[in-house]
């Protein structure tokens, strides 16, 4: 280098530069510190964080849930807002990639009082450490009971164990499994279907069933093999803890090979516009869902009259039971939580609220009343069995009352 | 015994599906060195097409429509954005083929929205018994087609024109270009054979036993790159071979999934590239690859 | 003194105040940006190491890797196993300082790149590239089943890095303030992402003017010439595969680090086209390329995202018109599809040819790689393609 610069440049450069970072730094500061009131909250609104999958493999469940959320808060702020204020969602899309979705928390976690809802397992796991951090309460659109202990959770009814214990126990009463017999389970990987592999176990244990294994993934869309396995098997009943793509499967192949047998699915396993494909008649005859979620033709009161409103704002569109109906459920404890919290709307007297709701009636949305006091049991041990109707709104109608298994009620919990 | 057979017969009609999505690799890697990243979007919109139209014009109309929209799409990719581009190197052409699969498939999530469509072939859901065991028809069809379109694209390379062009342009691209072979054309003709492949296989790959379209199908279309890579990368017999044995080793380890726990569970979706990574080792070029051409 | 010279003196002044006013802002950033900034500029630190070591491997020794993640994944995990404890949930740690932790981790990632030179070292091209995507498969099962190691589907916790008793966490020291801004987890750890992108940086620049960075240029170029001037071809091969396993690594510490948290999904088959884009939109072989990718790819969709409230002609999240989410994707098919076509060289040679235009003035610079480095990855194929 033939000329080295003066030092006096860098030394102007050099404070220059400290002098803007200084000043910017000085905002940062006293961001961070006024302290009085929480992220989310301003004198007239309340804002909740959606963060979902808009554009990979769950974005037409994502599509529902937000579809479904809008619709209740709209109704909610028509009639006033909570806390005489209105509720407002962000949302945003973290397409099932858990980096950007670790981005986007953060962005969001300085605007958002809770997160409503947050949906994808990998996603949710990714993120614990940072809800723990915010103390953020997290309505996350998933039942698994890996959850539990950790208080940020919000869970809508029962978990997906006790939604399969339930569904064994309801076969043994209604469809004539009986001990011995063998049950067929396909399940993903992942805290959703371990979650309900658990359940099966232990029902399976209980009742004397042999469990025939299936483990798959989201993109497996054919299971004529692992179906064919669970004839040989001489399964009497199958649970499904996968996506409606993996029921559908299921259900045709395993009637178009004679294996006549009653197919019962979890909460996220369901979609009623597989009734207008081929697979239709086979599910209307054999598919039930074991879920803690009201189907949409068991609303009643505020519920059913969200129904009627979502059919005339979406046209084509149903209100399934883990879209539409579960952003309902999701909806009302949140309003519960907040109209508890007015007094206190921080991070901190949202979990103390949330802590306190111990016979939370939600009129019917969720199966059984809804006691958040324990952060490391579920909220409830009640489900829904539902059959697959053509006509019914939804695709779905209740079969029974909701109810709680004597296999459910001494299922345990923790270690 | 039976249960064997099942899985086999099983593994070999999906294996048919595999070869067919392995050809279109072929058939644009042979006319222009890429390697496509943008075919699962070609083949979910080849059924994408057929499943939004069937119910107007019916399934034989629609799937021709099908066919010619993907066909279409194809030769565009190339026309449109890797005729801008011969001569870079592999790897930029392979990322431009990703640049495109996400504009492609973006656009196809996006119009499907939270609908199931179903390809409506007029097989459904039917099942044929085969010795003591059952294949849905849909896949006997598949297979049947697979066979059909190999020896229709072996007659074309071997007594057509545009065949005897294509093949001259894969041996040697600048004497073909000088003996007055249009090469653009004979690369968008064969993007768009490719494009044909892909919509076959998109249909089959979605109507039963799968429950219909879904972006799903654009990956489950991946699952042709170790039949591809097994057989050989410019050799279309290896493609027909490569998929073949994917199919059956996948039905095997999807079956026998309770036997193989050692290996971990869910086996089916490792055990094809666990395979042909031990056909490279032996054969570096694949079954029915070319050699390369030193060695050091 | 010509116009020439008189440019090239007032740029060699100015050069070095760039350069210190780009180190202070890279200082100082902590102390301006939020959470989102940090967060998603500390993954694209580490993407930027991770694709330093692809651009090696790619560019300069001329194989190509779909298999990048699988790395990224060892060091990652790698990282966690070793600094981690054991937990009641069978998820197993050995509990090492975290610094040797993250040593170990580069180590274990370079093992894998030589495990896997049985292979690496007897493909070339396409194959080679295919046979690395079976990696990605390999890894994400391995990730997955391997439960004491991994933690499965759920991943596991990453343990704060930790040196000399200062911990690159939110605590210890709890409430920690620079200039009256507290510097949480965060701002710490942006110091890390910058020693070691400098790092990355600098020693990449150095192997590439280096013996062996020519030897592996020639390999790329023509095995039979390198093996006639008596390179040994395959120890190269593998050699070059060992060392970009080894950034990769890095960058799965640090992508560890920044996560917290880390599980499968993290490390599959698009995070490792990911790191292709990355390389092949900033220009093969260039390792400010690489970085300038690596940032690209990574923040384009945050940012999107974060200012698309302000695009008036997107519709809602969740409606059927076109949402953030969407134009997001499209952005980034467009820009990889524009990049390729219209700049040849990625950025980094776009920038290049800007910089000659602009300077009209055919002067030496001594900072600008040749031609050879910027030399594309050939096709090893038997036969030329077709047109």
């Amino acid at each position: 280098m033939s000329r080295a610069p003066t030092t006096g440049r860098y030394v102007a450069l050099a404070l220059t530069l400290a002098v803007a970072v200084m000043s910017t730094a000085c905002g940062k500061g006293q961001d961070a510190e006024s302290g009085d009131r929480a992220p989310g909250v301003t004198k007239d609104t309340i804002t909740l964080g959606a963060l979902v999958d808009l554009t990979a493999v769950f974005a037409a469940d994502s599509k529902t849930v937000v579809q479904g959320a809008k619709l209740y808060w709209d109704t909610v702020n028509k009639n006033g807002g909570v806390c005489g204020r209105r509720i407002e969602v962000d949302v945003a899309n973290h397409g099932y990639d858990p980096q950007k979705a670790v981005s986007l928390y953060r962005d969001m976690s300085t605007k958002v009082l809770a997160m409503s809802p947050v949906l994808g397992s990998p996603i949710v796991t990714a993120l614990k450490p940072s809800f723990d951090r915010d103390k953020m309460l997290v309505s996350a659109a998933t039942w698994t009971s890996q959850v539990l202990p950790d208080p940020n959770f919000q869970i809508a009814g029962a978990t997906y164990d006790l939604e399969t214990v339930n569904a064994v126990d309801w076969l043994t009463r209604e469809k004539g499994l009986k001990r011995g017999d063998a049950l067929g389970i396909v399940y993903f990987e992942g805290d959703y279907g371990g979650n309900s592999l658990k359940g099966a176990k232990h029902a399976a244990g209980e009742l004397g069933l042999k469990l025939s294994e299936h483990r798959i993934q989201p993109t497996d869309t054919d299971l004529s093999t692992q179906v064919n396995a669970m004839k040989t098997a001489g399964v009497k009943a199958i649970v499904v803890a996968a996506a409606s793509p993996q029921v559908a499967s299921v259900t045709t192949v395993a009637s178009s090979i004679g294996l006549d047998v009653p197919v019962v699915g979890n909460t996220p396993s369901f979609s009623p516009k597989l009734l207008t494909t081929p697979a239709g008649p086979a599910l209307t005859k054999n598919f039930y869902t074991a879920s803690s979620i009201a189907p949409a033709p068991s609303a009643t009161g505020d519920e059913k009259r969200f129904v009627a409103a979502y059919r005339a704002a979406h046209t084509g569109e149903q209100p399934t039971q883990n879209g539409v109906m579960y952003a309902y459920a999701a909806g009302r404890i949140i309003n519960e939580t907040l109209s508890k919290a007015c007094d206190d709307l921080t991070r901190e007297g949202l979990q103390k609220a949330f802590r306190s709701l111990t016979d939370l009636d939600t009129g019917g949305a969720v199966a059984g009343t809804l006691d958040y006091s324990d952060p490391s049991v579920p909220p409830s041990r009640q489900v829904f069995i539902s059959r697959a109707a053509k006509d019914a709104p939804g695709g779905l109608t209740a079969v029974g009352a909701p109810f709680e298994s004597d296999l459910a009620r001494s299922y345990p919990f923790g270690k | 015994m039976n249960e064997f057979l099942g899985f086999l017969v099983n593994g070999l009609s999906l294996g048919a599906i595999y070869a067919l999505i392995a050809l279109g690799f072929v058939m644009i890697f042979k006319a222009t060195s890429v390697m496509n990243f943008a075919h699962g979007s070609i083949v979910l919109l080849g059924a994408y097409v057929v499943g939004r139209t069937h119910d107007e014009v019916g399934f034989w109309w629609a799937a021709l429509l099908g066919i010619l929209a993907a066909a279409a799409a194809a030769a565009l990719v190339d026309l449109i954005v890797l005729r801008h581009a011969r001569g870079a190197d592999l790897g930029t052409l392979a990322i431009l083929t990703i640049g495109v699969d996400t504009l492609l498939s973006t656009e196809l999530t996006r119009e499907m929205g939270t609908a199931i469509l179903d390809a409506g072939a007029p097989w459904g859901t039917s099942t044929v018994h085969l010795g003591g065991t059952s294949v849905p028809l849909s896949r006997l069809v598949a297979a049947l087609v697979a066979v059909v379109v190999v020896a229709v694209l072996w007659a074309v390379f071997r007594f057509t024109h545009w065949g005897v062009r294509m093949r001259a342009a894969a041996e040697d691209g600048t004497t073909a270009a000088l003996m007055g072979i249009r090469l653009g054309r004979v690369a968008a003709g064969a993007w768009a054979i490719a494009g044909v492949l892909a919509a076959l296989a998109g249909v089959f790959l979605t109507s039963f036993p799968s429950p219909g379209i879904s972006p799903a199908a654009g990956v489950t279309a991946l699952a042709a790159v170790p039949a591809w890579v097994l057989g050989g990368f410019d050799s279309f017999p290896g493609a027909v071979v490569g998929g073949l044995v994917i199919g059956v080793v996948t039905a095997l380890s999807a079956g026998y999934q309770e036997h193989l726990l050692f290996l971990g569970r869910d086996l089916a979706q490792v055990a094809p590239y666990a395979v042909m990574f031990l056909v490279l080792l032996v054969r570096p070029s694949g079954l029915f690859g070319s050699k390369e051409f030193a060695r050091v | 003194m010509s116009s020439g010279t008189l440019i090239r003196s007032v740029r060699r002044s100015v050069r070095p105040l760039v350069l210190v006013a780009g180190v202070l802002l890279a200082l100082a950033a902590p102390l301006s940006l939020n959470g989102f900034w940090l967060q998603s500029g500390l993954f694209a630190m580490a993407a930027a190491v991770s694709a330093i070591g692809l651009t090696l491997l790619v560019g300069r020794a001329g194989q190509l890797s779909l298999g990048h993640a699988f790395f990224v994944a060892v060091g990652a995990y790698g990282y966690c196993y070793l600094a981690g404890t054991s937990s009641a949930d069978g998820v197993r740690g050995l509990g090492l300082p975290p610094l040797l932790a993250a040593f170990g981790a580069v180590v274990a990632a370079g093992t894998a790149g030589a495990l896997f030179s049985p292979i690496s070292g007897r493909l070339r091209g396409i194959y080679l590239g295919l046979a690395s995507l079976g990696l990605v498969f390999l890894g994400q099962h391995i990730l997955k089943n391997a439960i004491p190691l991994t933690g499965g589907f759920n991943g596991r916790d990453a343990a704060p890095l930790d040196l000399f008793g200062f911990s690159f966490s939110d605590s210890d020291p709890a409430g920690f303030l620079v200039l009256g801004v507290p510097y949480g987890q965060l701002e710490r750890l942006w110091y890390v992402g910058l020693v070691c992108a400098a790092l990355a940086w600098w020693s990449a620049r150095n192997l590439l003017r280096s013996r062996p960075g020519r030897a592996l240029a020639t390999v790329r170029d023509s095995e039979v010439a390198a093996g006639a001037m008596g390179i040994d071809v395959v120890r190269y091969k593998a050699a070059a595969f060992v060392l970009s396993s080894m950034y990769a690594g890095l960058g799965g510490v640090l992508t560890a680090l920044a996560f917290g948290r880390i599980v499968p999904d993290s490390f599959g088959l698009s995070a490792s086209v990911a790191f292709l884009v990355m390389i092949v939109i900033g220009g093969i072989g260039s390792v400010g390329g690489a970085v300038g990718g690596a940032f690209f790819v990574t923040l384009l969709p945050l940012v999107l995202d974060h200012y698309s409230g302000r695009l008036p002609f997107l519709s809602p999240p969740g409606s059927e018109g076109l949402d953030a989410a969407g134009l997001s994707e499209f952005v980034y098919g467009l820009a990889i599809v524009l990049v390729l076509l219209f700049a040849h060289g990625g950025l980094a040679g776009f920038l290049r040819r800007a910089a000659t235009a602009l300077r009209r003035t055919p002067g030496r610079d001594t900072d600008r790689p040749s031609d050879d480095e910027r030399a594309p990855l050939r096709s090893h194929t038997a036969k030329e393609p077709a047109s």
